[in-house]
């Protein structure tokens, strides 16, 4: 099993199921941690902009599709986005170290579901934008930067294909 | 080097367009297109995997959760101790199957369903969603819900149907910021909006007159008027607190809602539609 092509819609399962099962009774101030928007993330990281655009489409079609009653795409949307950007920003990092995946973590996550709230708003979906918003935007944040390191190494075995991988942030 | 660069932004566009043309779909679709239709599939292809993993992770899911809410489980623990030993000292201590039995026996003595015809099913899992308050219940089209339903427990009302497929419904809650339900005060018969505010939060009551007269403690019924989403009387929350407006042509209310919605285990959906529009 050395193919993304296998792997990657698995750890996409498991991470769906995980967000599903798991992620509701973790908590803080009344937020979960959002595993569907860190995958993106660290795939941006560690594969480039584009993989991590693809991640976070098919990531935000997974909660779409089985988590939100929002409009399908919604979540995709906001994903691909932080993926790409990610990716790109990441392009121009110069030195890796052990920080950077939770430093991007953190402000990323917290960049998606602004991004979210602030989309669903603009296409009529104005009861994401509420007083907790900020909240929702800053625990998220925190809480995916925790997990950010082990998704890393999950999401890096994941892409790797045995010929191109790519040694940064190991 | 031009052509990686331009590769990566026509992936990336594509996957924007298709995301857009989704949200555009699904805005304009009714719930029983194309959209729907997946929306639905996914939902009965997840629901088994949901079901098993459910209750394979739930003791880790139970475990983090305490870790994380370390404060209020250790007071909690103390306050049921004390609860059990007082219950113990009268011989009311009862099993969790007599609770269930309890639960159940109170759903089928509706006092505010008058004659409608309802279905109970079981909370099956909590949205993690940060953006909405949902539940999933265990029983779908194959049981005979519909979307639009309204869901009681044994108190008053718990929300609406707003997705459902052949074996699950997702309930969105009366706390959502989605959620808006007419109603109407006991003592002054005044009507209002009772609109969620999120969860933990008070469900905020607008377009209340500034002469109504509210009593803390109040109870607030569905009001059931022309073109109403639930049914009348049915209890939805006490009024926790009012005050004039900034404005003083009207009243801020809040309401705590009647049912305690962080601890649903079975529900009753009511087989009653809203009346179809002119």
């Amino acid at each position: 099993m050395n193919q993304p092509r296998l792997k990657v819609p698995l750890v996409l399962l498991v991470a769906l199921v995980l967000h599903t099962a798991v992620m509701g009774h973790l908590r803080l101030a009344g937020v979960a941690p959002d595993l569907m928007v860190l995958i993106p993330i660290v795939g941006g990281l560690t594969s480039g902009p584009e993989r991590g655009a693809a991640l976070g489409f098919f990531c935000g079609l997974a909660v779409d599709l089985v988590v939100q009653t929002t409009p399908l795409g919604l979540s995709a949307l906001a994903f691909s986005i932080i993926g790409y950007t990610v990716g790109v920003l990441e392009a121009g990092i110069l030195r890796s170290s052990w920080w950077i995946p939770p430093a991007t973590a953190l402000f990323a996550s917290a960049a998606g579901e602004a991004l979210y709230a602030v989309s669903g708003a603009l296409v009529g979906q104005t009861q994401l934008v509420t007083d907790r918003l900020a909240t929702i935007v800053v625990v998220v944040g925190v809480l995916n930067a925790v997990f950010a390191l082990p998704m890393l190494r999950i999401v890096r075995w994941s892409m790797r294909d045995g010929s191109a991988a790519n040694a940064r942030y190991v | 080097m031009y052509r990686r660069s331009n590769r990566r932004r026509f992936v990336f566009v594509l996957l924007l367009l298709t995301s857009i043309t989704l949200i555009t779909l699904d805005m304009r679709g009714s719930s029983s297109g194309a959209i729907g239709s997946l929306r639905r599939g996914a939902h009965d292809v997840f629901a088994p995997i949901q079901s098993a993993a459910d209750k394979v992770i739930a003791p880790v899911g139970d475990f983090f959760g305490g870790l994380t809410r370390y404060g209020h489980v250790k007071s909690e623990n103390q306050r049921l101790k004390a609860r059990i030993a007082d219950l113990q000292a009268h011989g009311l201590v009862e099993s969790d199957a007599q609770r269930q039995l309890r639960e159940l026996t109170q759903l089928e003595q509706l006092t505010f369903a008058g004659d409608l015809k309802s279905i109970v099913a079981r909370v099956v899992s909590t949205s993690p969603s940060n953006f909405q308050v949902t539940v999933e219940l265990d029983k779908g089209t194959a049981a005979g819900i519909a979307k639009g339903m309204p869901v009681v427990s044994g108190a008053g009302l718990v929300g609406r149907v707003v997705e459902v497929s052949k074996e699950r419904a997702t309930v969105l809650l009366i706390t959502d910021g989605e959620s808006h339900v007419g109603v109407r005060f006991s003592e002054s018969g005044d009507t209002g909006v009772a609109n969620g505010a999120g969860a933990r939060t008070p469900i905020q009551v607008g377009f209340v007159n500034a002469g109504t007269k509210v009593t803390t403690g109040e109870v607030v019924t569905t009001s059931g008027l022309q073109d109403a989403i639930f049914p009348p009387g049915v209890p939805v929350g006490k009024v926790r607190s009012a005050k004039p407006a900034a404005d003083k042509l009207a009243l801020d209310v809040t309401i705590e809602p009647v049912v305690d919605l962080s601890h649903l285990e079975f529900l009753k959906v009511l087989t009653w539609l809203p009346p179809a529009g002119p």
